[in-house]
Order: C-alpha cells, then sequence, then structure tokens
C-alpha cells in the first residue's frame, strides 16, 4: 500500500511539473510585456492575419488570398520585414483567437463597432460601408422606406453591425449565424428580409448568384472598417503609419481601384 | 439549373478537399482512439483505486461535456490562459488540436464500449485458461480479445459512423472540413457567391462515405460469425 | 506414496467458512468421487486445488511435493501458481471451451503456448507442433470426436463439447484430473456418452476427483468416495461400502433426497 502511495505521488509531482513547464515556457508573453507585440511579431517572423473568405476584401485566386484587405496586409508585413501567413477563422471566436494569440490581427473588412473596439486594438478606418435591407425582387418596390420596413420579419448576423442598425431603426429582428445565413433565411421564406453589408450585398444577391431573386432597397446608417489588433498592441499605431504613407504615396488608393472599392475608400492623414 | 451544372467543377474541387480534411481527421481520430481506448477502459478496471478513479474521473468529465467545448479549451486554453499558443495559428495546429480533441474524446467512448465487451466474457474463460497454465497475457490475447472484439463491433460501427458526421463540429476551430467547405460558398468563395447547394451537397458525401463503412463493418461482423 | 495429500484444508469467503478442516488422500490411479447437497463445498474444495481460490489454511502435496502451504504464502506468486497448476486438469461444468477455435484448437491452444517456453522451440517448432497435433488427433480420436475435429463449439452438441474439453484438460498430461459436476448442464439423454469416457479413463487408471449428483455412477466408477456437509467430510471410504451402507444420518438424508427425485 505504501509503495502504491508513493507511485500515486509521484505521479502527481510529475503532472503537475509538466503543466508548469507548459505555462512557463514562453516567459515573455507571462510578464507584463519587456516585449512589445510589434516585437513579439517581428520576432517570430511572421505577421498572421486572421480572415474569412469576403471578397473583395480577402478571397482566394488558386491557392493565393488576394483582394484589398489581403493586398494590403501583404505590403505591411514586407515593410515590417516579416512574412504574412492568412488564417481563416470562425468569425464569432475572433477576439479568442487574438487573446489566444493565434493570429496576430483581425483584417477583413471588419466594422468598427463599440463591441469590437473595445475588445481589440483597432486601427483609423480605411473604409466606408452601409447596412443594406435585402428583400425579395417581386416585393422590393414596397419597401423602400425605413418605415415600410418595420412590417418585415427580418434576419441578421448575431452580434453583427447590421444587428445594430435593425434594432436602433425598429426592426423586428431575429439573430442568425452570419450573413450568409441571414440571406439564406430570405430566400428560403423563413424571414422577410435582412440587413447585411452592402459590399457583401454587392457580391451576393442579384443576377449570377445563387440568390438572383433578391435584391437590396433602403441604406441604414453608414459604418467604417478598420484592422483589430490585440488590446495594448503597438502594432496598430504602426499599420495607421504604415496607412498614411500608403495613402500619400498614392499606392493605398492603387490597390483600392484594382478591387473596385475606391469609392469607400476614406482618406489617410 | 445550368448555373449549378456551372459551378460543379468548381465546387466539387472545394468540397474534394475538404472531405479530404474530413477523411484525415476521421482516420487519425479511429488511429489514435481505437488503442488509447483500450489503455482507459484497462485502467478503469484495475484493482490499483487511484488509477481508476482518476479513469473514471476522466471518462466522466469527457463524456459529461459538449465535444465543441472540448475543442474549444484544446485550442484556445493554452493561448488564453498558459500564454502560449502552443498550436499556431496554421491549418496544421488547428488539425492537430481537433485531432487530439477528438482522440481523447472517442477514446473515452470507446473505452465504456471495451468494458461491457470485456466484462460481458464469463469468467469461465479466464478459469479454463488458468487451469491449462495460460498466462493473464495470454488469456487476454489468445483468448479474450477477439471474443471481445466480436462483441463490440457493432457499438463500435455505430460510434464510427456517429464519427463521421461529429468530425464537422471541428469547423467550430476554424478546421475547415467538408462542411465549411459547403458553406463558404453561401458568401462567396473561389469567384461563385451566393450558391447555397453546395451546402447541402455535402450531405451526399456524407452518406456515400457513410455507405461504405456500413458496408465494411457488415462484413467484419460477418466475418466474426463463425463462432458464437 | 499417495499421489495427493490433502491437510486441514479451510477456505473462508468473508466471514462464512465453505471448507472446514478437509484432510484426505488418494493412491495413484485411483479415482475419487465428491458427493454431497450443492453448497456443501465440493466444487469450493475443487477449485482449490486448482488454484482457481486461494485456500485460508493448510497445506496440499502432489507426490509428497507441498505445492501449497498457507503458512507460506511467499512461494504463492503468479508464476510458481502457474506451474503447480499443470499438476491438475481441470473439467468444468459449463464446459468453457474457447468458441474462437475448432475443437482441435481447443485441445492444442495450451500445448502450443507452453512449448514456447522450452530452450528448443525455436530449432523444432515444426517438429514440436506436428507432434502436438498428433497428439491432439490421437486424444480426440480417444474421445470418440474424430469426425468433428474441425468444428467450432458451437457446432457441437453438450457433450461433445465436454469430451473436447476432457481431451483438452488430457493434453498436458496432469497428474491429477478433475472434474466439476461434468454432466449438470447436460440434456438427460447426452450424460451418458460423457460417462462412459470418464469410465474408461478410470479402467485405465487415470488418476481423478469427481465432484457429481451421479450416485449410481460414483458407486461403480470411484474406488473412493468422500461425502460433504456443511463444509466438513461428513463419511469418507471405499465407494460400495458408503452408498450401500451409509453411518451417519446425514448421509441417510441426502441419499434418500436423491433417490426420490
Amino acid at each position: 500500500m505504501k509503495r502504491k502511495f508513493a507511485l500515486l505521488m509521484a505521479l502527481i509531482m510529475v503532472c503537475s511539473v509538466l503543466f508548469a513547464a507548459c505555462a512557463k515556457s514562453d516567459p515573455a508573453a507571462t510578464t507584463d510585456a519587456p516585449q512589445s507585440d510589434l516585437e513579439y511579431i517581428k520576432e517570430k517572423g511572421t505577421l498572421v492575419v486572421g480572415i474569412t473568405d469576403f471578397a473583395p476584401m480577402d478571397y482566394k485566386e488558386g491557392d493565393q488570398w488576394i483582394g484589398f484587405d489581403a493586398d494590403m496586409a501583404k505590403a505591411f508585413a514586407a515593410s515590417l520585414g516579416v512574412n504574412v501567413e492568412f488564417v481563416e477563422i470562425d468569425w464569432d471566436n475572433k477576439v479568442m483567437e487574438l487573446d489566444g494569440k493565434s493570429i496576430d490581427c483581425v483584417w477583413n473588412g471588419m466594422t468598427l463597432t463599440p463591441e469590437v473596439t473595445a475588445a481589440m486594438e483597432c486601427t483609423n478606418a480605411y473604409c466606408n460601408n452601409a447596412q443594406v435591407v435585402i428583400v425579395n425582387k417581386d416585393v422590393a418596390a414596397q419597401y423602400q422606406t425605413v418605415d415600410a420596413c418595420k412590417a418585415l420579419n427580418f434576419a441578421v448576423e448575431a452580434g453583427s453591425a447590421g444587428e445594430a442598425e435593425a434594432t436602433a431603426a425598429g426592426f423586428r429582428v431575429t439573430p442568425v449565424k452570419d450573413q450568409a445565413s441571414a440571406l439564406m433565411e430570405v430566400a428560403s421564406g423563413n424571414s422577410d428580409a435582412a440587413v447585411i453589408d452592402s459590399l457583401m450585398a454587392a457580391a451576393m444577391v442579384g443576377e449570377g448568384t445563387g440568390y438572383e431573386n433578391l435584391t437590396y432597397t433602403v441604406g441604414l446608417n453608414s459604418e467604417e472598417y478598420g484592422v483589430g489588433f490585440r488590446k495594448g498592441s503597438d502594432a496598430a499605431a504602426a499599420l495607421n503609419e504604415f496607412m498614411k504613407a500608403a495613402y500619400a504615396d498614392g499606392s493605398l488608393q492603387a490597390t483600392a481601384e484594382k478591387y473596385k472599392v475606391q469609392a469607400a475608400l476614406i482618406a489617410q492623414q | 439549373m445550368s448555373l449549378i451544372m456551372e459551378q460543379m467543377p468548381i465546387v466539387l474541387h472545394a468540397l474534394n478537399i475538404g472531405f479530404l480534411q474530413t477523411l484525415k481527421l476521421f482516420l487519425v481520430t479511429l488511429l489514435g482512439a481505437i488503442p488509447l481506448g483500450l489503455i482507459i477502459s484497462l485502467g478503469s478496471m484495475t484493482k490499483f483505486k487511484p488509477l481508476q478513479l482518476l479513469s473514471r474521473f476522466v471518462v466522466w468529465v469527457v463524456r459529461g461535456t459538449p465535444l465543441m467545448i472540448q475543442l474549444l479549451i484544446i485550442y484556445y486554453f493554452p493561448g488564453l490562459v498558459l500564454h502560449n499558443p502552443i498550436w499556431g495559428g496554421g491549418e496544421d495546429g488547428r488539425f492537430l488540436a481537433a485531432s487530439i480533441a477528438f482522440i481523447i474524446n472517442y477514446a473515452c467512448y470507446f473505452s465504456e464500449i471495451y468494458r461491457g465487451g470485456i466484462q460481458g466474457i464469463p469468467i469461465g474463460q479466464d478459469e479454463a485458461g488458468l487451469v491449462l497454465g495460460m498466462t493473464r497475457s495470454q488469456i487476454f490475447f489468445k483468448v479474450k480479445l477477439l471474443q471481445m472484439v466480436k462483441r463490440i463491433v457493432p457499438p463500435m460501427s455505430n460510434e464510427i459512423i456517429t464519427l463521421i458526421k461529429d468530425t464537422s463540429l471541428a469547423r467550430i476551430i476554424a478546421l475547415q472540413e467538408l462542411i465549411w467547405a459547403g458553406q463558404a460558398f453561401l458568401k462567396g468563395s473561389n469567384g461563385i457567391s451566393g450558391a447555397i447547394w453546395p451546402m447541402f451537397f455535402t450531405a451526399i458525401y456524407y452518406l456515400v462515405f457513410t455507405g461504405v463503412l456500413t458496408f465494411l463493418l457488415g462484413k467484419l461482423e460477418k466475418k466474426l460469425d463463425y463462432f458464437r | 506414496m499417495s499421489i495427493l495429500k490433502v491437510e486441514n484444508l479451510e477456505k473462508h469467503f468473508g466471514s462464512t467458512q465453505v471448507l472446514k478442516d478437509i484432510s484426505f488422500d488418494m493412491d495413484e490411479g485411483q479415482a475419487l468421487a465428491i458427493i454431497g447437497s450443492s453448497g456443501s463445498g465440493k466444487t469450493t474444495l475443487l477449485r482449490c486445488l486448482n488454484f482457481l481460490e486461494t485456500p485460508s489454511a493448510g497445506r496440499i502435496y502432489v507426490r509428497d511435493e507441498k505445492i501449497f502451504d498457507s503458512a507460506d504464502m511467499g512461494s504463492q506468486r503468479e508464476k510458481d501458481i502457474r506451474k503447480k497448476r499443470l499438476h491438475f486438469g481441470m473439467v468444468f461444468q459449463n464446459f468453457n471451451l474457447f468458441p474462437q477455435y475448432t475443437a482441435l484448437e481447443n485441445v492444442m491452444l495450451a500445448g502450443q503456448l507452453l512449448a514456447k517456453e522450452r530452450d528448443d522451440f525455436k530449432q523444432n517448432k515444426k517438429q514440436i507442433f506436428a507432434d502436438l497435433e498428433t497428439e491432439a488427433r490421437a486424444l480426440l480420436e480417444k474421445m470418440n470426436l474424430t469426425e468433428r475435429a474441425d468444428h467450432y463449439p458451437h457446432q457441437l452438441s453438450g457433450g461433445q463439447q465436454q469430451r473436447v474439453a476432457i481431451a483438452r484438460a488430457l493434453a498436458l498430461h496432469p497428474d491429477i484430473l478433475c472434474f466439476d459436476e461434468p454432466t449438470s448442464a447436460l440434456d438427460p439423454e447426452l450424460t451418458g456418452e460423457v460417462l462412459k469416457v470418464i469410465r474408461e479413463l478410470a479402467e485405465q487408471n487415470m488418476t481423478m476427483v469427481i465432484v457429481t449428483h451421479e450416485m449410481a455412477f460414483a458407486r461403480d466408477v470411484a474406488d473412493q468416495i468422500l461425502f460433504m456437509d456443511g463444509g466438513l467430510i461428513v463419511e469418507q471410504g471405499d465407494a460400495a461400502d458408503v452408498i450401500n451402507n451409509p453411518k451417519t444420518e446425514r448421509l441417510q438424508a441426502f441419499l434418500s433426497r436423491l433417490s426420490d427425485t
């Protein structure tokens, strides 16, 4: 019995040592940063960008991620002298991904809502966007004003800017998983209407898409896109400087034109 | 309809890539969970009390919590709490984390099936082996193992079929498996946006895959029919 | 020299004592029948001989070699017990054949596993296995099962299964073969073929300990009978004598109960 007890104690000790080793193996991260976040990124040599497949901001052409956001991210990484890696994430988990350091920033046409700016270190806004109401083509003529839309049942992405705008406008809303699901709600007739990003709406509804019977009508309040880093990160400021320089030399505008978002671009000064 | 035919090659290509990831996770889970389950089941049956309690505790925790939470904990816990993002952000790290979560989860379910299989074998088989001068390990490997396998094939088949479908949970940590690949076309991917049908089309992949496995497992069950 | 000697054997399960001061001995070539009602301790006694139960007290000798002594439990390690068990063969009430092996494989399996411990196993593997198979087939023939060698247990009748189990026990050349109610699980019309085989073994002077309910069989086949009741040996002696002239009331009651049914 004594021997068994000793064995158990030994086992417990080994486990706790392993656990401690696991926890301590990155001392720089545990103590409050003698190393800044920018230094951390430079030291590991890769900027990991969290994205979703979202044309025209981040999307795939062959094996390559391109788009307005993707191209600017590549240029920013190059200016830091590090590699860039794009990682598709579950949008709901973006803050956890950042804090867990599996990604370094979220750069994916992210609307700067109060929730986002509270949870992340955000850059200055670089792009305008609006939230639009999506309805069936056949009935679009009846719902050209906010007041008319109040008769409809809305599907919106949970926690999105669209949900905030729809609620503020006094619509009856049902939150769903993402913007795509919101569209499917309308297409399947489960909901009468949805509120999504205008950039996304342009790409997803109408002729040549799976939602050719849908269209967008009323535009709600406009909003702005920004890039999010870990809370307290100095990399956000570095990106602001980079964007100013890119605007000054015209490369930001050129990239925007390439992806046809130049009209929404916000001047960086 | 013609639009779907146009999109078909692109969609199939993307779904195949997603399915490969599903298949990989499925195989790695089986490969890891089948032996690990045996170790856990032996642990939960040992006479050494602390090990027995530990095994049963682990099984209780793992079976008592949703796999989705386990995936989130295993992937995010090291980075969020220990400040040591051991998995990294890339696809390989996510796959590894998902594999570990699935292996642990399924090993615990398998261990209970094994335990039932082992404990269901009459004590007379042990005694017959003992009086014939066999060692405990000879009795296990030469006498009881195959009888246990025969007993566990039907419940294991159920779990294995469930596993195929459970792999889709891994997309909570952004593992790009089959349903992820199908859902991507809802928003837009590979130049196709707002396509609903690819997501529903993934069901065909699952159906065919479970069909093949049901057939193979049925054959195995038949093969063991030569004794009772 | 006695082949088996049991001295002052006791067995407790928790607070219940199922064997009380059991002592007896038997000579080589003898058949000993143990009779008694269920719960009398006779099966436990048999299981103690085979080390399936560890006696609480007492000693067991085989050919004057002490193989169990409750005063010296240090010698009762798994490895030693395994060898000592081989003095005894055991035939169970429920046969306990290995279902995934044919009759022939059931008979050969233990021999094959033991052969692996021989020094010359690697060089002579083929020859050793061939010899084992020849011997196993001969044993099955002796049991009138030549035709059934390649059948699986579930394809055999209860009587056939029990005869395979007897062949399996004989294959290891035990000094003493034990039977634990070998016909109790059989349909009445199948008991005859099993009893016949045991009778033949007795005629060939196989040393046997048989726990049985078949009184006529015990009287005809056994040389010696032990009557057990309440964990005690109540009567023991020459087989015909014990059954024909029971001295104690308990044995008389037991025998009359049997003849009633």
